[in-house]
C-alpha cells in the first residue's frame, strides 16, 4: 500500500512557499543586472581577456596573506601562550619565598635578598605579561587601516634609504602591518586552545605517570591542535579578505582595477561579476576545506565553543 | 508589625567601576604614559607638540566629527536590519528564509573595502530614478556616493549580526514556545514576552564585538575619502612636506587616531559589559556563533 | 468533557495517529501508557490544538474545536498543559513565571495576578521560592512551578506529557503528590506516564496505545493484571518489572 502525502494546507503552502521564494530571488537578481548591465549587455569577451590579469592581482594578496599569516602565527602562538600563565599568584609567590627562604641560611641580608629577587622575577612577569595583553588589546581596538598607515609611517620616518621605490615600501608596510595585525588574533586562538586543554588534562596525564613532555605531546597538543585548527583556518579567510586593504597603500591588488572606474567605465558589470566570482570562489573553496580538516579531525564533545565567523577572528572563547 | 519579609534572591547589581576596572585603569594610565614618554625619547616624535596640534587639532576634531556621524548612522541601521534579517534566517517561510540567505552570504563573503568602494562607485546608479528624482534632488553625488559607502558597511555589518541574532533566537529552547503557546498566548505575545527578551540577553555578548568592528570598519571610508578621521588626517599628513611641517609629525598624528579609535572601541565593549551584567538572569549563558 | 473522534495524524509520510477516539468525562483522571513513539504526545497536543489533526474531530464540552474559526487560543486557556522538559521561561522568577499568563493573555492587573500566583505556588509547596529563576530550582520545583502555571489560567483540564521522566527520583514524588492532590480535588486530567504506582492509585482508567492506535482500555486492574491484548501484557510486563 502507498503511502499518500496528504494534500492538506500545510502542504498547498508549502508549494506556494517555495515558488515565491524563487520568484522573489530570481527577481532581485534581475533586477541588480538590470540595473548594472542595462541595455548594454554582459561583454563575455572583456571577461575573457582580463581575467587573467585580475587573477594574477588576487595571487598578491594570497601571498601577502600567506607570508602574514605564518609569520604572525611564530610570534602569535609565543604570545598565546605566554598569556596563558597566571599573571600574579600571590600566594604561589609568598609559598616560593618562604620556601626558599626557609631552606637558605638564616641571613637577613640573604632572606631580604631573595625576597627582593622574587619580587623582581614576578614583577618581570606581570610586565611582560601585561605587554603582551596591551599588545592584543591595542591591535584588536584599532583599525587595521590605521595600522597599516602607522607601520607606513615608522617606515618612511625612520628608514628612509631603505627602498628603492614607493612600492616596495607600500608592500613591507602592508605586510608588517599584517603580519603584527593577524599575530595579536591569533594570540587569542592559541590562548584560548592551550586554556581549554590545561585544566586537569595534565593533571591525570601526570598521574598516569607521563613526563611534562610526555604529557605535553601526548594528551595536550592532540587536543589543542583540534582546538586550534578551526579557528586559525578561519584567521586565513580574515585575513585574506582584510588583505584588500593594501591597495590603499597602491600595491597592485584586483581592487585597483575596480577603483579605476573611468578606464573601466563601461565593464561595470563585468568587473563587478569578476571581482564577486573571485572572492565568492575563494571564501566558499577555502570554507570547504575548513569544513572537511573539521570533520576528518573532529572528536565529539571537544570543543570551544569558538566564533566561527572569521570576521571577530578569535573572541575570548567561552568553555561549553 | 511586619513580619520579616522572606529571603529575596538579589539580582547582582552591575556597578560602573569594580575594583578590577580600577586596577585596570591604573595600568593602562600607567602603560600608556610609559609608552608616550618611551616615544617621544627615542623615536623622536612627541604627541604633545603643541605646534602639531596647532596646525593638525582642527582637522583632528573635524575627522572625529565626521567618524561619530557615521557611527551613528551605521551602527543603528546594522543592528536593526541584522536584527529582522536573523529573524527571517529562522522562519519556516521559504520566501524569507532564500533572499535573506542570498543577501547574508554575499555581504559575508565580500570583503568590506571592496563592498565600500563598489557601493562608492555604482551606488548612485543602483537606487531608482523615482527615489532620487523624489527624495535626492538636491543632494550631491559625491554625498550621496559616500553615504551609499556607508550603507555598504551596514549591510556588512548586519549580515554577520544577522547569525548572531539567528544563534540567540535558536538558543532559546522550543519548548518554551510551545508552553507559551499552551497558556493561550497569541504568536506575537510568545515572542514579546519569551523569546525575544532571552534572544536580546543571548546575543548581547558577541553584538558587543560586533559593534566594535563596525566602529573599526568606517574607517574604511578614507579609502572614498569619506571625511572621517582617516581620510583627513590622511589629507594632511600628505601635506606636512609641502608644509614644511616635520615629518615626525606623521607618528603623532596615526598616534592619535589609533588612541581615538581604542577609546571608542573599548567604550563599547564596556558599555556592553555593564549592560549585560545587568541583564543578567542565571542560566542564560551566552552564545557564541 | 473532552472527546476526540477518528484523530489521524501525519508527520511527513509517517502515520503517527491511526483514528483515535477517545471519551473523557468531567473529574475523570485518565492515564495513557505505552512504548515510545506510539504518538501518545501527539494525542495530547492534538487535544489543545498545539498540533492540528489531519482527520477527525475534537471536541470540548461539547464543542468542537479542531474548526477553522475557533481561536486556537481560547482553547488552549480552557485546556493547561505540563511538559516533559518544564519548559519554565528561563528569564522570569518562579512568580514571574506564573504570573505571565495571567497578565498577558487574561489582562488581569499584576497586583491581583501576582496574589492569585502566590496562592498558586504555596499550593504546590513553593512559596518560599517565588523569587528564584528556573537555574536555581531543582527539577522537582521546576516542574511543580510549572503545574502551577498552568494552574494559573483557571483551565477544565490539564495535560500532562511525562511530567516526570526527566526527573531525577529523588524528586518525582513531590511532582506526583501535586498531581494526585489534584486529581483528588476533581480536576479533569490526561496524563502520559510511565508511573504505574500513580496509574493504579489515581487514574479512573488506563489506555494502552501503541504504532498510533489504542489498543486496549480499562481499569488499572484490568490492564496491570488481566489485560486481554498480546502487546498490552507484554508491554506491562517490561514495566512493572
Amino acid at each position: 500500500m502507498t503511502k499518500r502525502l496528504p494534500w492538506n494546507r500545510e502542504n498547498r503552502w508549502r508549494w506556494i512557499d517555495t515558488l515565491l521564494a524563487a520568484i522573489v530571488v530570481i527577481g532581485a537578481l534581475l533586477y541588480v543586472y538590470e540595473l548594472m548591465v542595462g541595455s548594454r549587455g554582459l561583454q563575455v569577451d572583456y571577461i575573457a581577456a582580463n581575467y587573467g590579469q585580475y587573477l594574477r592581482a588576487v595571487t598578491v594578496n594570497l601571498y601577502m596573506t600567506t607570508v602574514a599569516f605564518v609569520v604572525g602565527m611564530t610570534v602569535g602562538f609565543f604570545l598565546g601562550w605566554l598569556r596563558t600563565i597566571r599573571s600574579v599568584p600571590v600566594k604561589k609567590v609568598i609559598r616560593d619565598y618562604t620556601a626558599l627562604a626557609d631552606a637558605s641560611s638564616r641571613s637577613p641580608f640573604v632572606r631580604s635578598g631573595m625576597l627582593a629577587l622574587t619580587v623582581a622575577w614576578t614583577g618581570v612577569k606581570y610586565l611582560v605579561r601585561r605587554i603582551g595583553d596591551a599588545y592584543v588589546e591595542i591591535i584588536r581596538g584599532t583599525p587595521l587601516f590605521v595600522q597599516i598607515l602607522f607601520a607606513w609611517s615608522i617606515l618612511v620616518v625612520n628608514f628612509p634609504g631603505l627602498f628603492t621605490n614607493p612600492s616596495s615600501v607600500a608592500f613591507t608596510a602592508g605586510l608588517v602591518a599584517l603580519t603584527a595585525n593577524t599575530a595579536g588574533y591569533q594570540a587569542e586562538i592559541f590562548r584560548a586552545g592551550l586554556q581549554t586543554v590545561h585544566s586537569g588534562q595534565v593533571e591525570a596525564a601526570r598521574a598516569l605517570g607521563f613526563s611534562r613532555l610526555g604529557a605535553m605531546r601526548h594528551v595536550i597538543l592532540p587536543q589543542a591542535l583540534r582546538l586550534i585548527v578551526p579557528p586559525l583556518t578561519n584567521e586565513y579567510i580574515g585575513l585574506f579578505k582584510a588583505s584588500t586593504l593594501v591597495f590603499i597603500l597602491g600595491v597592485q591588488t584586483e581592487i585597483t582595477f575596480v577603483a579605476n572606474k573611468n578606464a573601466f567605465a563601461g565593464h561595470v558589470f563585468e568587473i563587478f561579476a569578476i571581482v564577486t566570482g573571485i572572492f565568492l570562489l575563494l571564501t566558499v573553496v577555502l570554507a570547504k576545506v575548513v569544513q572537511a580538516l573539521e570533520s576528518r579531525f573532529r572528536i565529539p564533545g571537544l570543543g570551544i565553543q569558538q566564533t566561527r565567523s572569521e570576521r571577530h577572528r578569535a573572541r575570548p572563547a567561552e568553555v561549553p | 508589625m511586619d513580619t520579616a519579609a522572606p529571603a529575596r534572591t538579589e539580582r547582582p547589581r552591575a556597578r560602573l567601576v569594580t575594583p578590577t576596572t580600577a586596577l585596570r585603569g591604573a595600568e593602562i594610565a600607567a602603560g600608556a604614559t610609559l609608552a608616550i614618554l618611551f616615544f617621544q625619547e627615542f623615536l623622536q616624535f612627541s604627541l604633545f607638540d603643541p605646534n602639531l596640534w596647532l596646525a593638525y587639532g582642527p582637522i583632528f576634531l573635524g575627522g572625529l566629527g565626521g567618524t561619530i556621524r557615521f557611527i551613528l548612522l551605521v551602527i543603528p541601521i546594522s543592528v536593526i536590519l541584522g536584527f529582522f534579517l536573523g529573524w527571517a534566517r529562522i522562519s519556516l517561510h521559504r520566501v524569507l528564509v532564500w533572499p535573506v540567505t542570498m543577501f547574508v552570504d554575499f555581504f559575508r563573503g565580500m570583503p568590506p573595502l571592496v563592498l565600500v568602494i563598489f557601493a562608492f562607485l555604482f551606488g548612485d546608479d543602483l537606487i531608482p530614478q523615482a527615489i532620487k528624482d523624489r527624495l535626492l534632488a538636491g543632494i550631491p553625488l559625491r554625498v550621496v556616493s559616500v553615504t551609499a559607502a556607508a550603507f555598504a558597511i551596514a549591510f556588512h555589518s548586519a549580515a554577520y549580526q544577522a547569525e548572531i541574532f539567528r544563534a540567540g533566537f535558536q538558543s532559546v529552547p522550543m519548548g518554551q514556545l510551545e508552553a507559551a503557546q499552551a497558556l493561550g498566548m497569541k504568536p506575537w505575545q510568545a515572542m514579546r514576552w519569551v523569546v525575544l527578551p532571552q534572544t536580546f540577553r543571548l546575543s548581547l555578548p558577541p553584538l558587543g564585538n560586533e559593534l566594535a568592528v563596525v566602529i573599526k570598519d568606517t574607517s574604511l571610508l578614507a579609502a572614498v575619502a569619506g571625511g572621517e578621521i582617516v581620510s583627513r588626517s590622511q589629507n594632511f599628513a600628505g601635506t606636512l612636506s609641502i608644509s614644511g611641517y616635520p615629518v615626525e609629525w606623521l607618528f603623532a598624528i596615526w598616534t592619535a587616531v589609533a588612541i581615538s579609535y581604542f577609546a571608542a572601541t573599548f567604550t563599547v565593549t564596556r558599555l556592553l559589559l555593564v549592560l549585560e551584567r545587568r541583564f543578567h538572569t542565571p542560566g542564560l549563558e551566552a552564545v557564541s556563533i | 468533557m473532552i472527546r476526540v473522534e477518528g484523530i489521524h495524524k501525519y508527520f511527513g509520510t509517517l502515520h503517527v495517529l491511526r483514528g483515535i477516539s477517545l471519551d473523557v468525562e468531567k473529574g475523570e483522571a485518565v492515564v495513557v501508557i505505552g512504548p515510545s513513539g506510539s504518538g501518545k504526545s501527539t494525542l495530547l497536543r492534538c487535544i489543545n490544538l498545539l498540533v492540528e489533526p489531519d482527520e477527525g474531530r475534537v471536541f470540548l464540552e461539547g464543542t468542537q474545536v479542531n474548526r477553522a474559526d475557533i481561536r486556537r487560543e481560547w482553547v488552549r486557556q480552557q485546556v493547561g498543559m505540563v511538559f516533559q522538559s518544564f519548559n519554565l521561561f528561563t528569564h522570569l522568577t518562579a512568580l514571574q513565571n506564573v504570573m505571565l499568563g495571567l497578565t498577558q493573555v487574561k489582562g488581569i492587573s499584576k497586583d491581583v495576578a501576582a496574589t492569585k500566583a502566590r496562592q498558586l505556588l504555596a499550593r504546590v509547596g513553593l512559596a518560599a521560592k517565588e523569587h528564584a529563576y528556573p537555574a536555581q530550582l531543582s527539577g522537582g520545583q521546576q516542574q511543580r512551578v510549572a503545574i502551577a502555571r498552568a494552574l494559573a489560567m483557571d483551565p477544565k483540564a490539564m495535560l500532562f506529557d511525562e511530567p516526570t521522566s526527566a526527573l531525577d527520583p529523588e524528586y518525582i514524588r513531590e511532582v506526583l503528590d501535586v498531581m494526585t492532590a489534584l486529581a483528588r480535588e476533581g480536576m479533569t486530567m490526561i496524563v502520559v506516564t510511565h508511573e504505574m504506582g500513580f496509574a493504579s492509585s489515581v487514574a479512573s482508567r488506563i489506555l494502552f496505545m501503541d504504532t498510533g492506535m489504542i489498543i486496549e482500555e480499562g481499569t488499572p486492574d484490568k490492564i496491570f493484571h488481566h489485560p486481554e491484548h498480546e502487546r498490552t501484557r507484554s508491554f506491562v510486563d517490561k514495566i512493572l518489572r
